[in-house]
C-alpha cells in the first residue's frame, strides 16, 4: 500500500473512532468528564513508549487501557473510553508531525489491538457475570483473555502489514512480536494493579503500579542500551582486520548487512538472526592473524582463516554460537554424491553467499546479476542454491535486478 | 601474601564470623522468647521463599541503584504483620536470606555467618523503629500514609545500619582500602527510601485488596528482575568479548600476555582507593581494557622489535592505532573510554608527546591513572630486551617521575595498596636497567 493510502485510511479509522465513541458515550450513564479523562489518559500513554527486546518499541497506552475495566463497570462507558483514547492518540500523533511513521500502519495495527482487546473483555465480563464470579477476580480473567487477543492482534497485524515488504517474511515478523512477552506482562499487570488497587488505596494506588512499573521500564531501556552497544562493539572490533590493511574495506559490514537480509527473507528466529549478524560482522576476524610474518611465509588456507577466526571468538564465551558459525563458513554445503550436509549451520553458508556476493560485486566490480550468476555456478558445492534464490528475492527488492541496473 | 598475615586474617575472620553469628543467634532467642510468633506463619514463610529466592538471584544494577530487595521483602513483612510482631517478622526473614545454595556449594562459611548476623541486627533495629512510628492494626485507607512514613524510616534506618556494618567488616578484614568512601553514602540511601515507600504500599495492597493483588506484584517483580539479569548476562557478554579480543591480540605475544589484565587490575585497585565508585570505576576499567588494543592492527615485527622504532616505523604504528581508536570511538559509550586510553601517554605536566603532537595541558584524572598502572607493569614484567625490574625499582622510577610524567598523587596510591595488600611483581632482585638487559642476553625467549 502507497503511504497516503495509508494515511487515508488512517484518517477514516479516527473519523470512525471519534463517531463511535461518542455514540458510545452518549448511550451510557457514566460521567462524562471521566469518560474524557481516561481517554486523555489513553492518548498521553500513546506518547511515552518503552523499548521491546525485538528492537521494536511499545505504546503505554495498554497499561492505561488494562485499568478501565476495574474502575468501569458499564461496557458502554470502556468502549467510549477506548476509541475516543484512540481518536485522541491519533490526534496527539499528528501534533507531534510523526504522522508518516505512525498514524500510518503502526497506528492502524494499534488501533486493531486495542478494538480486539476492548471487545473480548467486554465478551469476557459478560461470561464471568454470568457464572458469578466476584467482580475483581471476574474482572482479572476478562482482562487476561483480553491481553492475550491484543497480543496476538497486535502480532498478527504487525506481521501483515510487514508483509508488504517483499524481503521480509511472515514467520520472521511474527516470531518477532513474539520477543516482546515480557514488556507486555509487565504494562499489562502494572494496569490491572492500579485499576485494582484505586477503589481502596485511592491515589497511593498510582505509586503503587508505577514504582514497580519503572523498575521494569528502567531495566528494559538499559537492556536495550547494552543490546545497542553491544553491536557497536562487535561492529567495531570486526573492522580492526580492515583498518589494519588485512581486508576489504566494509566488506564485513556489507555481508552482515546482506547475510540478516537473506535470514529474514527465509524466516530464521529472531535470536538466530542476531548471531547470523554477529558471525558475519566477526567472519574475516581470523586474518587479523596474517599480520603475523611467519604465517603469511608459511601459508594459509580459508579453512585456516575460519579456524583462527573461530579462536579468537572462542575466547569470549558468550560468543560461542557465532564461533562455531564462523569456523564452519568454509565448509561446502553438499559432498559428492550426496544430498544437503545436515551439520553445515545454515547461518554458514547464509554467510557464505552472502561474502562471495559482496567480493563479487564490489572486488571484482561484476553487476549484481552477473555476481548472482557467478553464485549460480558455484552451486555445485560452494553455494546452496535456495540461498541464493533468497538473495536474489532480497535484491530484486531493493532494485538492483532492474534492467537499468545491468 | 606471606604466610604470617594470611593466618591473622584468618584468625580475625573466624573471630568476626563467629561474633557476629552469636550476636544474631542472642537476638533471635530474645525476640522468639516470649513465644509470640507473627500469624500467619505460612505467610511468613512465603515471604522468606521469596526473600532467599530474591537474594540468591540478586542483581546490581549499578553503585548508585543496588536493587535492595532484602530490605524492600523485610519492611513489607514489617507492613503485613504490623499488627502482629513486626519486629519477629522481619527478623526471621533477616535470619533466612543469608543462606545460598551457592554458599554451600563452594563451603562458603565466613559471607553467610557475617550475613546472618548483620542482617538480623538491621532487621530487629529497622523493625524497632518501625513498630515505634507505624500504628499497631493492619493498614486502612486512612492510616495508609503513617504507616509510609514509617516504612521510609524503617528502610532508611535499614539502610544505614547495613551499610555501616558492611564497612565495618570491609575496614576490619580487608583494610580501609577496599571499604567504599563515605562520601558515597547518600547515592546508597536513596534508593532505601524508594524501597520504604514501595513496601508500605505493598504491604497495604495486602490488607487493602487481598491475596490475589500478590500475584500481580510477584509478576511485575520477576519479569523485571529477569530484564535486569539479561541485562547483566549482556553487559558481561560485553566485557568478556572485548577481554576475548585484548587475549586474542596478546596470545601470540609471550612478552605482553596478560599485561592489559593486570593494567586493568592495577588501574581499578587505584581508582577504588582514589574514591571512584559505580559508572566511573568501571569507565576506568574499560579504558584499560582498550588502552593497547589498537596494536591488533600493528604488524607483529614492529611491537616485537628490540632496538628502538625507526621515525617512519613509528608513525606506521601510530597510524594504526589510531585507525582502531576512531573506530571504538564510534560506539557511543566507549567513546570516554577511548579519550582516556589515548592520553595515557601524556604526561601529569602537560610537557608530554601524544601522537607526535605536544599534548596540550593536565591529561584527566582516569588517563593519569592508566598511566601508573601501565608504566608499573612494563617494568615488572619481562620484555624482549630485558627481565622484570624489582618491584623497589619501579616504585622508586615511578617516585622520581612524579611530578613531571606522574601524578605524585596516583603513584603513592599505587605504592600503597600494594604494600598494604602485601602484593609483590617484578623479579626480587633486579635493580637497575642494565642488570636487567644484561640478564635478558643469557635467557633469550621467542614468541
Amino acid at each position: 500500500m502507497a503511504e497516503p493510502q495509508v494515511t487515508g485510511i488512517s484518517a477514516a479509522v479516527f473519523l470512525a473512532c471519534l463517531g463511535f465513541g461518542a455514540w458510545m458515550s452518549s448511550i451510557t450513564d457514566f460521567d462524562g468528564r471521566l469518560i474524557l479523562l481516561w481517554a486523555g489518559l489513553i492518548a498521553a500513554a500513546h506518547l511515552i513508549t518503552v523499548p521491546a527486546p525485538s528492537g521494536e518499541h511499545l505504546y503505554l497506552g495498554i497499561g492505561v487501557a488494562t485499568a478501565v475495566p476495574f474502575l468501569v463497570a458499564d461496557a458502554a462507558g470502556f468502549l467510549a473510553i477506548v476509541t475516543l483514547g484512540m481518536a485522541l492518540a491519533w490526534g496527539a500523533f499528528t501534533a507531534r508531525r510523526n504522522l508518516d511513521r505512525l498514524v500510518g500502519s503502526e497506528f492502524l495495527a494499534e488501533v486493531a489491538a486495542l478494538m480486539a482487546f476492548a471487545s473480548s473483555v467486554v465478551l469476557l465480563l459478560e461470561i464471568t457475570d454470568r457464572n458469578d464470579l466476584d467482580s475483581d477476580t471476574g474482572t482479572l480473567l476478562a482482562v487476561a483473555g483480553g491481553g492475550i487477543v491484543w497480543f496476538v492482534t497486535r502480532a498478527l497485524t504487525r506481521s501483515l502489514v510487514g508483509l508488504e515488504r517483499e524481503d521480509l517474511s511472515a514467520r520472521f515478523l511474527w516470531l518477532l512480536a513474539l520477543e516482546d512477552w515480557a514488556v507486555i506482562v509487565s504494562l499489562f499487570t502494572s494496569g490491572a494493579l492500579f485499576g485494582l488497587a484505586f477503589p481502596q488505596m485511592r491515589w497511593w494506588a498510582i505509586l503503587l503500579a508505577l514504582l514497580p512499573y519503572a523498575f521494569s521500564h528502567l531495566a528494559f531501556v538499559r537492556y536495550n542500551n547494552t543490546r545497542i552497544t553491544y553491536g557497536q562493539t562487535i561492529r567495531a572490533l570486526a573492522q580492526i582486520p580492515e583498518v589494519a590493511g588485512l581486508a576489504t574495506m566494509g566488506h564485513s559490514e556489507r555481508t552482515a548487512e546482506i547475510a540478516v537480509a537473506i535470514a529474514r527473507d527465509i524466516g530464521m528466529h529472531p535470536d538466530e538472526v542476531t548471531e547470523l549478524e554477529y558471525a558475519a560482522l566477526m567472519h574475516d576476524i581470523g586474518r587479523i592473524t596474517l599480520n603475523e610474518p611467519a604465517i603469511l611465509r608459511a601459508g594459509y588456507t580459508d579453512e585456516d582463516l575460519a579456524r583462527w577466526g573461530a579462536q579468537i571468538i572462542g575466547e569470549a564465551p558468550f560468543l560461542d554460537t557465532v564461533g562455531t558459525l564462523v569456523r564452519e563458513q568454509h565448509r561446502p554445503y553438499r559432498s559428492i554424491g550426496e544430498e544437503r550436509d545436515p551439520t553445515v549451520p545454515l547461518a554458514s553458508k547464509i554467510i557464505k553467499v552472502a561474502s562471495a556476493y559482496d567480493q563479487a560485486v564490489h572486488d571484482q566490480m561484476l553487476s549484481p546479476i552477473d555476481a548472482l550468476e557467478l553464485l549460480h555456478l558455484g552451486s555445485t558445492y560452494d553455494y546452496d542454491p535456495d540461498i541464493t534464490a533468497s538473495l536474489r528475492r532480497v535484491i530484486a527488492a531493493r532494485g538492483a535486478l532492474h534492467p537499468s541496473n545491468r | 601474601m606471606n604466610q604470617q598475615s594470611s593466618t591473622r586474617q584468618q584468625r580475625l575472620r573466624i573471630r568476626l564470623a563467629v561474633g557476629f553469628a552469636l550476636v544474631g543467634a542472642f537476638i533471635l532467642v530474645w525476640l522468639l522468647l516470649p513465644g509470640r510468633l507473627p500469624e500467619p506463619l505460612l505467610l511468613l514463610v512465603v515471604f522468606a521463599v521469596i526473600g532467599i529466592y530474591f537474594d540468591w538471584s540478586a542483581v546490581e544494577v549499578n553503585d548508585h541503584l543496588v536493587v535492595s530487595t532484602t530490605s524492600l521483602i523485610q519492611i513489607t513483612a514489617a507492613v503485613v504483620f504490623a499488627n502482629s510482631e513486626p519486629v519477629v517478622a522481619m527478623a526471621l526473614i533477616g535470619a533466612a536470606s543469608p543462606f545460598q545454595p551457592a554458599d554451600f556449594k563452594y563451603r562458603r562459611w565466613f559471607e553467610p555467618a557475617v550475613n546472618f548476623g548483620q542482617l538480623i541486627i538491621s532487621a530487629t533495629l529497622a523493625g524497632s523503629l518501625f513498630a515505634l512510628l507505624a500504628p499497631e492494626t493492619a493498614p486502612t485507607a486512612g492510616n495508609l500514609s503513617q504507616f509510609v512514613i514509617a516504612a521510609v524510616a524503617a528502610s532508611a534506618l535499614h539502610g544505614v545500619v547495613n551499610f555501616t556494618l558492611v564497612q565495618f567488616i570491609f575496614r576490619t578484614v580487608f583494610g580501609r582500602g577496599q571499604a567504599r568512601p563515605w562520601s558515597n553514602t547518600v547515592s546508597i540511601m536513596l534508593p532505601y527510601l524508594g524501597t520504604g515507600v514501595l513496601a508500605a504500599l505493598l504491604g497495604g495492597a495486602y490488607h487493602l485488596i487481598g491475596l490475589k493483588s500478590l500475584p500481580l506484584i510477584f509478576v511485575v517483580f520477576f519479569v523485571s528482575q529477569m530484564t535486569f539479569t539479561s541485562y547483566a548476562r549482556l553487559r558481561e557478554a560485553q566485557d568478556s568479548t572485548l577481554r576475548g579480543f585484548v587475549k586474542a591480540l596478546e596470545a601470540k605475544d609471550l612478552y605482553t600476555r596478560g599485561h592489559t589484565e593486570r593494567v586493568a587490575y592495577f588501574s581499578e585497585m587505584i581508582g577504588s582507593r582514589m574514591g571512584f565508585n559505580g559508572t566511573r570505576l568501571e569507565r576506568l576499567r574499560w579504558a584499560a581494557l582498550i588502552h593497547d588494543v589498537g596494536k591488533l592492527a600493528v604488524p607483529r615485527d614492529l611491537i616485537r622489535k628490540r632496538a628502538r622504532l625507526s621515525g617512519p616505523e613509528y608513525e606506521q604504528m601510530q597510524r594504526h592505532v589510531h585507525l582502531v581508536e576512531d573506530l571504538l570511538a564510534e560506539v557511543d559509550f566507549l567513546q570516554p573510554m577511548v579519550e582516556i586510553a589515548a592520553h595515557h601517554h601524556a604526561h601529569y605536566d602537560g610537557k608530554g608527546y601524544h601522537g607526535g603532537h605536544p599534548h596540550p595541558g593536565t591529561p584527566s584524572l582516569e588517563a593519569r591513572i592508566l598511566a601508573v598502572a601501565d608504566s608499573f607493569d612494563a617494568m615488572t614484567s619481562t620484555r624482549s630486551y630485558r627481565v622484570a625490574l624489582s618491584q623497589e625499582y619501579a616504585f622508586e622510577e615511578l617516585r622520581r617521575h612524579s611530578g613531571t610524567q606522574f601524578d605524585p598523587e596516583v603513584v603513592e596510591a599505587l605504592i600503597e595498596i600494594i604494600e598494604s595488600r602485601g602484593e609483590r611483581y617484578g623479579s626480587p632482585d633486579v635493580d637497575s636497567e642494565e642488570e636487567a638487559r644484561r640478564r635478558a642476553e643469557g635467557v633469550k625467549l621467542d614468541g
